[in-house]
């Protein structure tokens, strides 16, 4: 069906969940924006408000005392708010003095030599053969093999980390009720994963993520294990799906755009670019729930507190009132981009800078090694609604032949 | 000669000024903007503008 199908502006319904509309986003954002504003997702067993436009998302994002980020937004298995994303300000600054500094830009530079190692280390794993699924084999090991690198854990957990964060992203059981279970007892093992970790540490002089939280000070106090728990359960679900569903997208759309394919491939200092428009035109976290802690008015409708509301950040990052008429084009090489992906406000994405340089390096390496790459014939790109991971990426290529790394 | 403002209450730390323009602007530990010249030189100029014009929080502006 055609996605944009899925806004019906006489009912005033709209539903982003439907694979068609994850496959294809932009004809439904486009509808979204131009005929309902404020449009109702009648999903999650309950009413949610989408907001499409880029100027009211963006003011929806700097106001976190209206639409506000705490607990009550999203259930995904935790016994505690996240923090920080579901603490909010003034609370929310403390922990983000604390956070923040741990993978700031300066912090994250020095990691870009051993992160290519580790993309070449991968690439090596199948550049010979002419043939790859991408999301298996490269886009999802990547961010967790960085994730566990930082946090001083062996790379022996990595299929444990990815069940982690499957099972409590995408449960898939056909059933909310068994949904809710999985992801309830998957938070439970990731509490309990955690807390043997940084109870190993404890005392310890390392220089990972985990030593750092056991020394860090929040108000003059150092920070409870509860707390350190709540940070690495949104480090999990905020540093893995993300990066992934970027590299997703972005080598689906690569493999399929021979013209800004050959851009990247001949030139790379256009990356950094590359990588800001992928994550506007793609915007893989497709929006982000929000509660409305005190009544307001947008285009005429009133949202009542308690009111779920979901900010269609892929929306904003389509929307020509700030991107242009070419705003539903792809283009590697453009240059004022201020999109959305990471949302914006005070709860801007916390592990950007990380994510940039891994986005950075990763399309770097596999242009430098893979510039030429076709989507196998006859596959079926499927894309996750929300977070829009391709359950499975066969690219084909010429077979190059395998490179040590220095 | 332009002079660039910098409203500290709004840089949430998106990062896109000292990534577009490292030598006008830098980062603190926190990712947020620091300004390292208010008032950049003609060769940086173009840099500067673009910097300031991608800031998604309008935390940047430029005078003259």
């Amino acid at each position: 069906m055609d996605p944009g199908a899925a806004v019906n502006p006489d009912t005033g319904e709209a539903n982003p969940y439907l694979p068609e509309v994850a496959a294809n986003p932009i004809p439904f954002y486009e509808r979204l924006r131009d005929h309902l504003p404020v449009a109702m997702f009648e999903g999650f067993g309950r009413g949610t408000w989408i907001i499409s436009r880029y100027e009211d998302v963006r003011w929806a994002l700097k106001h976190p005392e209206i639409f506000s980020s705490d607990f009550v937004a999203v259930d995904i298995g935790q016994d505690r708010p996240l923090i920080p994303l579901q603490i909010d300000p003034p609370e929310h600054a403390k922990y983000r003095r604390v956070i923040d500094p741990t993978i700031g830009p300066h912090e994250v530079a020095p990691l870009e030599d051993e992160l290519r190692s580790v993309v070449n280390e991968i690439l090596d794993g199948f550049v010979g053969r002419g043939t790859v699924d991408a999301h298996a084999e490269f886009t999802v090991p990547l961010p967790c093999i960085v994730f566990l690198s930082m946090c001083g854990l062996p790379l022996e957990h990595l299929q444990q980390l990815l069940e982690f964060k499957d099972n409590i992203i995408r449960p898939n059981t056909g059933d909310p009720e068994e949904d809710a279970r999985v992801r309830r007892a998957t938070g439970a093992a990731l509490y309990a994963y955690f807390e043997d970790a940084i109870e190993q540490r404890r005392g310890g002089t390392g220089t990972d993520l985990l030593t750092r939280f056991l020394t860090s000070e929040v108000d003059g106090r150092t920070m409870s294990k509860e707390e350190m728990l709540d940070i690495c359960y949104l480090f999990i679900l905020g540093g893995l799906d993300t990066v992934t569903s970027t590299l997703d997208c972005s080598l689906a759309h690569l493999a399929q755009d021979p013209v800004q394919r050959a851009l990247i491939a001949d030139d790379p200092s256009i990356v950094p670019a590359a990588v800001e428009e992928m994550l506007r035109f793609h915007t893989p976290v497709m929006q982000i729930l929000r509660a409305v802690a005190q009544p307001v008015e947008l285009h005429g409708h009133q949202f009542e507190v308690g009111d779920t509301v979901m900010l269609m950040l892929g929306s904003a990052d389509t929307d020509p009132s700030e991107f242009g008429e070419d705003a539903s084009e792809f283009d590697a090489t453009r240059e004022v981009n201020r999109h959305l992906a990471f949302g914006g406000g005070p709860h801007r994405c916390l592990g950007s800078h990380l994510a940039r340089l891994e986005l950075r390096v990763a399309l770097e390496e596999w242009h430098r090694r893979i510039p030429d790459y076709t989507v196998a014939e006859g596959a079926h790109l499927e894309y996750s609604p929300g977070i829009r991971e391709i359950v499975s990426l066969p690219l084909v290529f010429d077979p190059v032949v395998a490179e040590a790394v220095e | 000669m332009m002079r660039i403002v910098f409203d500290e209450q709004a840089c949430v730390g998106h990062g896109r000024c000292y990534a577009l323009a490292p030598q006008v602007f830098d980062a603190d530990d926190l990712g947020h903007c620091v300004v390292l010249l208010t008032e950049p030189p003609a060769e940086l100029e173009a840099a500067a503008r673009l910097a300031v014009a991608s800031c998604p929080e309008d935390a940047l502006t430029i005078e003259g």
